[in-house]
């Protein structure tokens, strides 16, 4: 992995897993396959899940709401295709275990090709109202797809109490393995620079940064010469930033890019900065143009466990069994099936589970790659060597939250910060003990949830 | 598809890390100090070692089974816990009494508080204490080099009757601090020597160069961070650089309190066990400030000539402390209630 100048900005702690973006990091974006079912949740945001608007029997045509928004963080879903409505029904979710869904027959025939965007000559973001681009956003059902799925309307929306004065485009893309964004930089490259355009004149920012790790110089080469080439460069500052994992941490970006500190408990727009995706940016260009709605995304089909990889461009709803098996399907050695990255990505057990808008990695690996002592979970004694206090990028103290989680002393866990925790993996990736450090916490959390009823259970 | 797939939390990789890894590196980062001590005091030194280390294993073992637990020896840990004890005695001391240190590291060190982990004391240095409150003679017997005394090409255990013994480098430290005299002349004479370790001492702390090649190790493969030791030492050369400011023929200078007794080897391989050190970087310096402030009063101040193990388990035992009162703020500050 060739890099140029390597860059400076950073924060404190992180890993620095090996990339492996080799794989698929240069080849380009394909139609993905269409599979024979498409099952679109009815929630794929964070928020209030979307009630159907259709019934089983319906037709449908691409592009139709098939889910309204009847709460204000919501945002709706359409269908990705012209078809018939099979049933309305629960689907495996790599997080809820099942979850609403509208299953889809498509037509006969139907193929996902991505439409070409064409940026308009004298586009001039000026010549867009705010609120008809936050309308706009909110109709096309756009959330973070960079893996929260946070109603993109809202976030940009502008907030007369807290003026949200920078816009971070987050194009970091730190898990391994995982190359959607990347490609979407280097081959969507006006689209993105359409969205950041529109995404800043809907939140009103008077300063735009893009920032990249420094393990991607062609995605830098190629933004700077467009940007150039529209004469924006002065406009959208490129910040290449170290490439660490977990960079791409929201919290972790503005402090490197930007220098500030999100305080805990805070989220960005309280320090006045929007931060949003590439892709995500490239869908809200879609949306306020060309009117298209939120339907297909970019996923990466990777890891050593399948036979062939790529990037492809699929309906939202189709099922990563599909995907596998246009990819040659899985090999012997393979071990386990990860929506997202090997970091923070959910393993899944069901591989009908469909792809969302948020998701944009599956990879599937193989025993080698996750290691003889976690792959059989051997857990031992924590010997406080303090590692994973050094890689934690909050500061944390995970051993300390971990063991208080294990032993049910969950005041004992709230008093080291245990909301705190972004949940990278950090801890248990260097733990020497092979502690499941990550696990304990994310249980700790939601013990905690229940314990102060925000949970059911 | 393969029925084989499993489900765990995330992540799903990590770092070829493991606790016999840690444990295989300070093993390692101790043999420049096992060579020497098998260059300087010969066969003896080298069985005490192997016999401290295999009854260390063994006493884990057992316990092991005692507890009905699974067996951990293979995390090495036992092991380290031989050398360092073997390392940190006198080199003439009995086969029987390393057994009887090593079976009390281990057992009372270790086992008796969970495991590894779990003890609140560096085993090595409860070993240690134990021997040194039960058998003080044995533990205060030193011996010449074999380098330094060529009549006595093997310390055998037929030769331990008849071993001349020598005073001590802290020894003569005492001694000068007593006689306000002496110093000086300790100081020109010796120096070189407490580098090389061709002095009297315990087997692992004489030669200062194979300590500092083993931390060095150490240092660069990240196995410890650099607090502990550098907050010992620096400690320790203030505080005997104030007593030297203060009369330069009472005390020795700082410099020679570095090279002498287990500082250096209990600033790399003492002070650092994880286990019982504190888990923050501020609370690593409080400890190490500690361990160095508290070994130079008592070998200025106090009547033991050597403090290390002493500074070291008294440390040990306020590191719970030192944790509570070092903990760590987040990177986005405390939360606002």
């Amino acid at each position: 992995m060739a890099t140029t100048a390597q860059a400076s900005l950073s924060f404190a702690g992180g890993v620095h897993p090996p990339d492996s973006k080799s794989f698929t990091e240069d080849q380009g974006i394909q139609p993905g396959p269409l599979a024979a079912h498409l099952a679109v949740f009815l929630s794929q945001h964070i928020g209030a899940p979307c009630q159907a608007a259709v019934q089983k029997g319906d037709t449908v045509e691409a592009g139709q709401v098939i889910g309204e928004c009847h709460a204000f963080v919501c945002a709706p879903v359409h269908s990705p295709v012209g078809g018939k409505v099979k049933e309305i029904s629960l689907q495996s979710h790599p997080v809820l275990g099942r979850s609403p869904a509208v299953v889809i027959e498509p037509n006969a025939g139907t193929q996902p090709a991505k439409p070409p965007f064409n940026r308009p000559q004298d586009f001039d973001p000026a010549a867009y109202e705010s609120e008809r681009i936050c309308e706009a956003v909110r109709d096309a059902g756009i959330v973070g797809m960079g893996g929260a799925g946070f109603p993109t309307s809202i976030k940009i929306q502008p907030d007369p109490k807290n003026p949200k004065e920078t816009l971070l485009i987050n194009a970091c893309e730190c898990e391994p393995y995982i190359t959607c964004d990347y490609r979407v930089m280097l081959e969507w490259t006006e689209q993105v620079i359409t969205g950041i355009q529109l995404i800043q004149r809907a939140c009103g920012a008077s300063n735009v940064f893009m920032a990249i790790e420094d393990n991607k110089p062609k995605a830098i080469e190629r933004i700077g010469a467009s940007l150039k080439a529209l004469g924006l460069s002065e406009k959208i500052n490129v910040v290449p930033v170290k490439t660490k994992y977990p960079q791409g941490g929201e919290r972790q970006l503005i402090k490197a890019a930007l220098g500030k500190a999100v305080p805990t408990g805070a989220i960005p727009p309280n320090i006045g900065v929007v931060v949003s995706n590439v892709a995500t940016a490239a869908a809200v260009a879609e949306a306020v143009v060309d009117n298209r709605p939120l339907t297909h995304r970019v996923v990466t089909v990777t890891g050593e466990g399948v036979t062939r990889r790529g990037n492809f461009y699929v309906p939202v709803g189709t099922p990563v069994a599909t995907m596998i098996e246009h990819c040659g399907g899985v090999t012997t050695e393979a071990v386990k099936v990860v929506l997202g990255g090997p970091m923070m990505g959910l393993a899944i057990a069901d591989l009908n589970t469909p792809i969302t808008k948020a998701g944009g990695a599956v990879t599937v690996l193989t025993k080698d790659q996750i290691g003889k002592a976690k792959f059989e979970r051997q857990e031992t004694a924590c010997i406080r060597c303090g590692r994973c206090l050094e890689v934690c990028p909050e500061n944390l103290n995970p051993t300390k939250i971990a063991h208080a989680v294990k032993n049910n002393l969950l005041d004992v866990a709230e008093r080291y910060y245990i909301s705190a925790c972004i949940e990278c993996g950090c801890c248990s990736y260097v733990c020497p003990a092979n502690i499941e450090l990550t696990g304990y916490i994310k249980t700790g959390k939601i013990f905690l949830a229940r314990q102060k009823k925000k949970m059911p259970g | 598809m393969p029925e084989n797939i499993t489900v765990t939390f995330a992540p799903h990789i990590s770092k070829p890390l493991s606790t016999r890894r840690v444990m295989l590196d300070v093993a390692v980062a101790l043999v420049p100090a096992i060579a020497a001590a098998g260059y300087l005091f010969r066969v003896h030194a080298l069985l005490l070692i192997g016999f401290c280390v295999a009854w260390c294993v063994a006493t884990e073992w057992v316990c092991n089974l005692i507890r009905k637990k699974p067996n951990s020896v293979g995390d090495l840990s036992a092991v380290v816990t031989g050398i360092l004890l073997a390392l940190s005695v006198p080199p003439a001391l009995p086969l029987w009494a390393g057994a009887v240190g090593s079976v009390v590291a281990i057992v009372v060190g270790k086992m008796v508080f969970g495991g590894l982990g779990a003890n609140v004391f560096n085993p090595a240095m409860v070993g240690r204490a134990f021997l040194t409150a039960s058998f003080g003679m044995l533990m205060t017997t030193w011996t010449v080099p074999a380098p330094v005394d060529a009549g006595l090409p093997k310390i055998a255990p037929e030769n331990m009757v008849n071993t001349r013994t020598q005073a001590t480098p802290l020894a003569w430290s005492k001694m000068a601090i007593k006689d306000e005299y002496g110093a000086k002349i300790y100081n020109e004479r010796q120096f070189a020597h407490t580098l090389t370790g061709t002095i009297g001492g315990c087997l692992g702390e004489t030669s200062s160069l194979a300590v500092l090649l083993g931390g060095i190790y150490l240092l660069l493969r990240r196995t410890i961070s650099i607090h502990i030791p550098l907050a010992v030492l620096v400690s320790a050369f203030v505080f005997a650089g104030i007593a030297y400011l203060i009369n330069q023929d009472a005390y020795m200078q700082p410099f020679f309190h570095l090279t002498s007794g287990g500082l250096l080897f209990g600033a790399f391989f003492i002070a650092t066990d994880p286990v019982t050190a504190p888990l923050t970087r501020r609370g690593m310096w409080l400890f190490g400030i500690g361990v160095g402030t508290i070994t130079m009063l008592i070998r200025i101040v106090g009547e033991y000539p050597e403090g290390v193990m002493f500074s070291v388990l008294l440390m040990n035992a306020v590191t719970p402390l030192i944790d509570r009162l070092c903990k760590r703020v987040p990177a986005g500050g405390k939360p606002r209630a």
